[in-house]
């Protein structure tokens, strides 16, 4: 084309809006079409949403690459039983205690760990899962050992008027969701604060963050926290969910699905993390009848991820996204 | 009471032994990747896979079970080494966790669909007690000692005196120099993969006899305690490693023997974590690189 020519292309309305108030319907009214099945798989996707964001926050922001989330979500399982079964105390007394709890442990492990090189830092951070697992088996006397605590209560929300349980698959769905949707809110608060510009600082070069007066040790630590706490209320949901807890939930298999999710997603994205939640640990559940396939498709998967997608689906919920916002009808390119 | 000592410190060693031969193949495989192969393991398991098919279907003797196992994981390995292992070089280290991990959980559940979930008894391997100063153990657990000397006499002539010891030791050093002289750093790179792999499987398929079960997600715990030994041994450091997994293994049979079985496990991390706080570049490294 020559330069003074103005290109004619076709307009594509804007479809965002509609695409979005779309999709939030089909969230919304989900269980009306979904069986219980496939409402468990979402659940779950739910649930394992929130490890996900806060491990987000470490790698995806901050560049910390931590293997750490499995530890935190079963001391966020085990505290949030413990507080139900023995003090009988309501859900979102548990849920609050499972996220403090969580975070309490993790500042004295993060403070020693965080001085440690990556590398060692990553293997220091599996040791804590390994030593939360065998605490969990051995300190009987509170855990119940492999046996773990059972009967854990479903959510009851009681404030004297306004009163209601969670028992239902449908019900729990959409507290799972309330849940995640909060937390994700969270995060994408935390991100867009200059807090959150920090943190890509530190990602991208810790010294110069250093050099221009950013408290890197501080964020790091904090961030730590942070993702600690986010495990935490995750185990507490799942928890009550299961209605059980077990060594199990300190099993590796949590922090290498949370890390799927997140670099299978898009570390750095709020938008990828969520859609590879629902990709990954929803498929997974959906899978379970062939657990040996199930795995091995998983497997190749993630062989997969680490080699053409590296950045994760996000760059392409990116593209798919700008496609979406369409085209107007007049001027040059 | 020092007979019940002396007993523990033997198994220990022989333990540590395992785990050696075990620590050095990652150890070597990450001088020359910078990667933590999470897949470790899960070449112990296949080794020992392969060694158990051999003497269930064919009933033929140990050694050639072993020549056999050990083989048939080389292959494998050669065959991911080109596949996946190569391209780690360039890659980021999330990519190297997730492609490792990727791989583990692909052979551990393909034996399991090939093989069945169950545990597998291996009939086999020399268990006839022997006596050695005063204390019996099993044959086996001798020639486990015997090899892990044997290998580790091995890797110390490659390394200092052969063509490829000294491309390896290049390729840890700096790529980018080895690219200008001339090493073929993907070569080099997949040969020390299936070394590494090749020593697991040896690792394991010796063990086997001793643990007598076999079954396809026993490579787990093995790249578990393994981790924490390369880590102490200092990240690429095989002398190193030989000590650590010395060590380890005498700590976990001492504290599996007086404290209790249970923690066990649980002995190599908490160690591991210790370690880490008080001398944060491992035991033996001289500079604090990883």
């Amino acid at each position: 084309m020559s330069a003074g020519e103005v290109s004619v292309m076709h307009a594509r309305p804007d479809l965002r809006w509609p695409v979005a108030a779309v999709l939030l319907a089909a969230v919304g009214s989900a269980p009306l079409f979904l069986g219980n099945y496939a409402l468990h798989s979402i659940i779950v996707a739910l649930i394992f949403l929130l490890p996900a964001q806060g491990l987000n926050l470490l790698v995806g922001y901050t560049g910390l690459l931590s293997l750490a989330q499995a530890a935190f979500f079963g001391i966020g399982a085990y505290a949030s039983a413990l507080m139900a079964v023995h003090f009988g105390a309501p859900f979102y007394v548990d849920f609050v205690v499972a996220g403090a709890v969580a975070g309490a442990i993790a500042l004295p492990l993060g403070v020693p760990a965080l001085r440690l090189r990556a590398t060692s830092f990553v293997m220091c951070t599996l040791g804590f899962v390994v030593i939360g697992q065998t605490v969990a088996k051995n300190w009987v006397s509170v855990t119940r050992g492999d046996m773990g605590l059972s009967s854990i209560p479903r959510p009851v929300f009681d404030f004297g008027i306004l009163s209601f349980k969670v028992a239902t698959v449908t019900q729990f769905y959409y507290l799972a969701l309330a849940i995640a949707g909060l937390a994700t809110l969270a995060v994408f608060l935390i991100v867009r604060s200059p807090a959150g510009r920090n943190m890509v600082a530190i990602r991208e070069n810790e010294t110069l963050a250093d050099s221009v007066g950013i408290p890197t040790w501080t964020y790091k630590l904090v961030v730590f926290v942070i993702s600690a706490v986010f495990a935490g209320l995750g185990g507490s949901v799942y928890a009550h969910y299961l209605t059980v807890v077990s060594p199990t939930s300190f099993e590796i298999y949590y922090t290498i699905t949370t890390l799927v999710i997140v670099l299978g997603g898009g570390a750095g994205t709020i938008s990828g993390v969520v859609f590879g939640s629902f990709l990954f640990v929803g498929l997974s559940e959906a899978l379970r009848i062939t657990p040996e396939l199930r795995m091995t498709v998983f497997g190749l998967c993630l062989i997969g991820l680490a080699f053409w997608f590296p950045k994760g689906f996000a760059p392409l919920i990116t593209r798919a996204w700008s496609y979406l916002e369409g085209r107007p009808s007049k001027g040059a390119t | 009471m020092f007979d019940l000592f002396a007993e523990q410190l033997i198994n220990g060693i022989v333990t540590g032994s395992v785990y050696a031969i075990v620590a050095v193949g990652m150890t070597m495989i990450f001088g020359v990747l910078r990667a933590i192969n999470f897949a470790h393991g899960e070449y112990y398991m296949v080794g020992a896979f392969g060694a158990w098919v051999p003497i269930f279907y064919l009933h033929l003797p140990f050694p050639i079970a072993l020549i056999i196992g050990v083989f048939t994981t080389a292959m494998i390995a050669a065959l991911i080494g080109k596949l996946v292992m190569s391209r780690l070089v360039t890659a980021t280290a999330e990519a190297s966790v997730v492609a490792t991990l990727g791989v583990s959980l692909v052979l551990q559940n393909v034996v399991i669909l090939i093989f069945g979930g169950g545990y597998k008894v291996f009939r086999g391997g020399y268990i006839q007690p022997v006596s050695l100063f005063g204390f019996t153990l099993s044959e086996q657990r001798l020639l486990i000692l015997v090899v892990c000397l044997l290998v580790f006499a091995g890797l110390e002539l490659m390394v200092l005196y052969t063509r490829v010891g000294k491309a390896m030791r290049a390729v840890s050093q700096n790529v980018e120099a080895c690219r200008i002289v001339g090493v073929d750093v993907q070569q080099v790179v997949v040969w020390t993969f299936v070394l590494g792999a090749a020593l697991a499987a040896l690792a394991g398929v010796l063990t086997a006899p001793v643990n007598v079960s076999v079954y396809g997600g026993m490579g787990g715990l093995i790249t578990f305690k393994t981790l924490p030994i390369i880590v102490m041994g200092g990240l690429g450091n095989v002398r190193g490693t030989l000590v650590a997994a010395m060590l380890l293994g005498i700590a976990e049979s001492l504290i599996g023997g007086y404290v209790g079985l249970q923690f066990r496990d649980a002995v190599g991390f908490a160690t591991l974590i210790l370690m880490l706080m008080w001398r944060p570049h491992g035991l033996f490294s001289t500079q604090a690189r990883f």
